[in-house]
């Protein structure tokens, strides 16, 4: 996972919405408005519109799109998202980054030298290329999921 | 008992799906049973304050707390509500009470709350970085290598004692000078759970002696920079000590003044700010919720997740303590029940949940308050009906709050859900007006008290017992495992007698062991026998099966 660069940072939670609806082709002049009707934002991003979005907002975000627009289910078993030392750490976030982490949408850091303390860093911050590359990794769920669901 | 809109909706209820579901328990009828409180969990607030003030979420709940409260109170019902000791909502929400406790419990009282929940997200002194290292700060003391008094050198090591089961010798100093995190199911919550390190010094005149800590300070599990010192009970240093270099690299504090008297003194070396911090948050809501409610009597339910071992001061200011993190994760929304389990590495799960509760009765009871294994989770996927009627009766059993976690128009009267959460028999246990939490009185994993080892090995079968307000015992045998119990178990009433006879009244004692005859009602089947003789025996029990008994003594 890439550190966050000076140059990179600041995504706003307004521009990774326009973003992931854009690559997704959901033409809407409001992109906020369009998420909270399809009941897969919440009020607090529509206040929250312009400060960074951390990750923890990125796996609530795009869990609830899977979820919501594209009527991907959950994986019934989060045990696996049991490394990430901080998973349980937000009772609201938990399900979230378990279903994006373990779908390998969104990685987590390794803290310790010799390995072994995974770290999803809920209120941390990545560069608009790694959050790029989320939301392709999310079309690419879809793509598949999305196929194995129609039939 | 209750509603709490958590496991059923998570972040996403709001006040239609409240409202439908004050109807449902109306319909349902399930306040006849006792399900009387509606709590509104996390994701209901304006995320941040307006005028300083707490506001409902305008698109959840356009219409307001109090006419929210008004609603469930015209429907005969009470009204709760969520919040938490840090800065923030576990959701995120910039609403937390912390530092809020006076305007906030003004509006709490002023929305007729009946019942708060209080949570311990973004809680500053212990967990505001989460689960991040650097948070033993203040829960830990730093390393201690020496302290130096009266012209003599004591090493932590040779010279002084640890006491309780966290702290340890690392090389020639001494480290993990504070409590357990009770937040995962790791550690057992009986016994002395938290460490002092303990000098004991002898000087020859009473007076004020400058005591010097050689410490290294870190902000590592284990390793923080708060540290308090004690001669025997008074309290002389209560402060965070400057940083050192590294947690291995020592520094001597400044001098601290201690009053000695003349002979042995017990200096102790600790940090019990872990617990008494969150106390203080709690204790400071309490007096808030006091002053403004004037005498109304508000259900205070406390959820620091057994983070802090409140099963030792939570009777203090609450009425319930949470004994571990969540029971699921998986919560549901409008349109899916969410999902729990019966078994897991960590806290999401009934038995996991139990595991903990069950030998946690000696701290509960009318005179101080009730473990917390956290809201039921019946409705929910990913559990049979066998373990929801296990999960109900142990629930019932242990005296714990039954609090509904299930979108109740996914219930119908009648129905195997609503058959299982109104069992009268069972919830008579739960509601018994002696108040005493069920003691684990056998359990077919080897181990020397079945009332105090932690097991977490789910391959067993344990059995409970607890004396009830008319005289009779009630006894539940659970089959923690997935596999069915084939063989035949058997107590006899002596057994249950002996290891019960701390909570049992000397009259019933006697009266069950000279009974010789005993009228037994199955609390599940609803089937009557008696049983003649000295024992009571389950032929086979279901994997994640029960069986629970109601004992009458027959003349």
């Amino acid at each position: 996972m890439q550190s966050v660069q000076d140059h990179d940072i600041n995504m706003t939670r307004e521009m990774f919405i326009e973003s992931l609806l854009k690559t997704f082709g959901v033409e809407s002049w409001n992109a906020l408005a369009y998420g909270m009707e399809h009941g897969w934002l919440e009020y607090e991003d529509e206040l929250c519109k312009n400060d960074p979005v951390t990750r923890k907002h990125i796996a609530r975000i795009l869990h609830m799109f899977l979820l919501k627009e594209k009527g991907i289910c959950d994986l019934p078993d989060i045990g696996g998202a049991g490394v990430l030392r901080d998973l349980y750490d937000c009772h609201v976030c938990a399900n979230h980054v378990a279903q994006i982490y373990l779908r390998g949408i969104m990685d987590a850091k390794d803290l310790a030298s010799d390995g072994g303390f995974l770290w999803f860093d809920l209120d941390g911050e990545d560069s608009q290329e790694n959050i790029h590359e989320y939301i392709r990794r999310t079309v690419e769920t879809v793509n598949n999921e999305g196929k194995v669901a129609t039939l | 008992m209750g509603w709490n809109s958590w496991n059923a909706f998570g972040s996403g209820n709001t006040e239609e799906l409240t409202k439908e579901m004050v109807r449902r328990i109306t319909e349902l009828g399930l306040y006849k049973y006792g399900y009387q409180y509606v709590v509104l969990d996390d994701g209901c607030y304006r995320p941040e304050r307006v005028n300083d003030r707490l506001q409902s979420d305008p698109v959840k709940f356009p219409s307001g707390f109090k006419a929210m409260a008004d609603f469930v109170h015209d429907a005969g019902l009470k009204f709760g509500m969520y919040n938490d000791i840090g800065t923030r909502l576990c959701s995120g929400a910039e609403v937390g009470i912390y530092k809020h406790e006076k305007t906030d419990c003004e509006d709490y009282i002023g929305w007729d709350i009946d019942f708060i929940k209080v949570d311990n997200c973004y809680y500053m002194w212990d967990n505001a970085t989460f689960a991040a290292p650097e948070n033993a700060v203040y829960s830990y003391a730093p390393n201690i290598r020496s302290v130096k008094i009266a012209g003599k050198t004591y090493s932590a090591v040779k010279d002084a004692f640890i006491t309780g089961s966290r702290a340890a010798v690392n090389d020639d100093y001494v480290t993990f000078i504070g409590t357990f995190d009770g937040t995962a199911p790791d550690h057992s919550p009986v016994g002395l759970r938290s460490s002092e390190l303990v000098f004991e010094v002898e000087v020859a005149d009473a007076g004020v002696y400058d005591l010097v800590v050689t410490y290294a300070t870190g902000k590592e599990e284990g390793t923080g920079a708060w540290l308090q010192v004690a001669a025997d009970d008074d309290i002389v240093f209560d402060e965070m000590l400057p940083a050192t270099d590294s947690p291995e690299s020592f520094a001597e504090s400044s001098p601290v003044n201690i009053s000695l008297h003349a002979g042995i003194n017990r200096i102790r070396l600790m940090n019990h700010r872990r617990q008494e911090n969150t106390l203080y948050s709690y204790t400071e809501i309490r007096k808030e919720l006091e002053r403004f409610g004037k005498g109304r009597d508000i259900v205070f339910s406390i959820c620091e997740w057994g983070k802090t071992q409140p099963q030792n001061w939570g009777h203090l200011v609450g009425d319930s303590w949470r004994i571990l993190n969540d029971i699921t994760f998986q919560v549901g929304s409008d349109g899916n029940p969410g999902t729990a389990a019966w078994e897991s590495d960590y806290t999401t799960s009934i038995t996991s949940q139990y595991n903990k509760a069950v030998i946690m009765d000696r701290f509960a009871g009318l005179d101080k308050g009730w473990n917390d294994p956290d809201m039921l989770v019946i409705g929910m996927d990913g559990i049979t009906e066998t373990m929801c009627v296990s999960h109900m009766a142990m629930w019932c059993m242990m005296n714990s709050p039954l609090m509904l976690g299930m979108d109740l128009r996914r219930v119908s009267k009648g129905d195997p859900v609503f058959n299982i959460i109104t069992n009268e028999d069972l919830i008579a246990l739960d509601q018994d007006p002696l108040g005493i939490q069920a003691r684990r009185i056998f359990t077919t994993y080897p181990c020397d008290d079945p009332s105090l080892e932690y097991i977490r090995d789910n391959n067993r079968v344990d059995i409970l017992a607890k004396p009830l307000a008319n005289g009779d015992i009630a006894l539940g045998f659970f089959n923690l495992s997935e596999n069915d119990h084939t063989d035949n178990i058997t107590v006899s009433v002596d057994r249950i007698i002996n290891a019960i006879d701390s909570i049992i009244c000397t009259a019933d004692k006697d009266r069950f062991l000279n009974a010789g005859a005993y009228r037994i009602k199955d609390l599940i089947s609803k089937e009557y026998s008696e049983v003649q003789g000295s024992s009571i025996s389950v032929d086979m029990l279901f994997g994640c099966g029960c069986r629970v008994f109601r004992i009458t003594t027959l003349t």
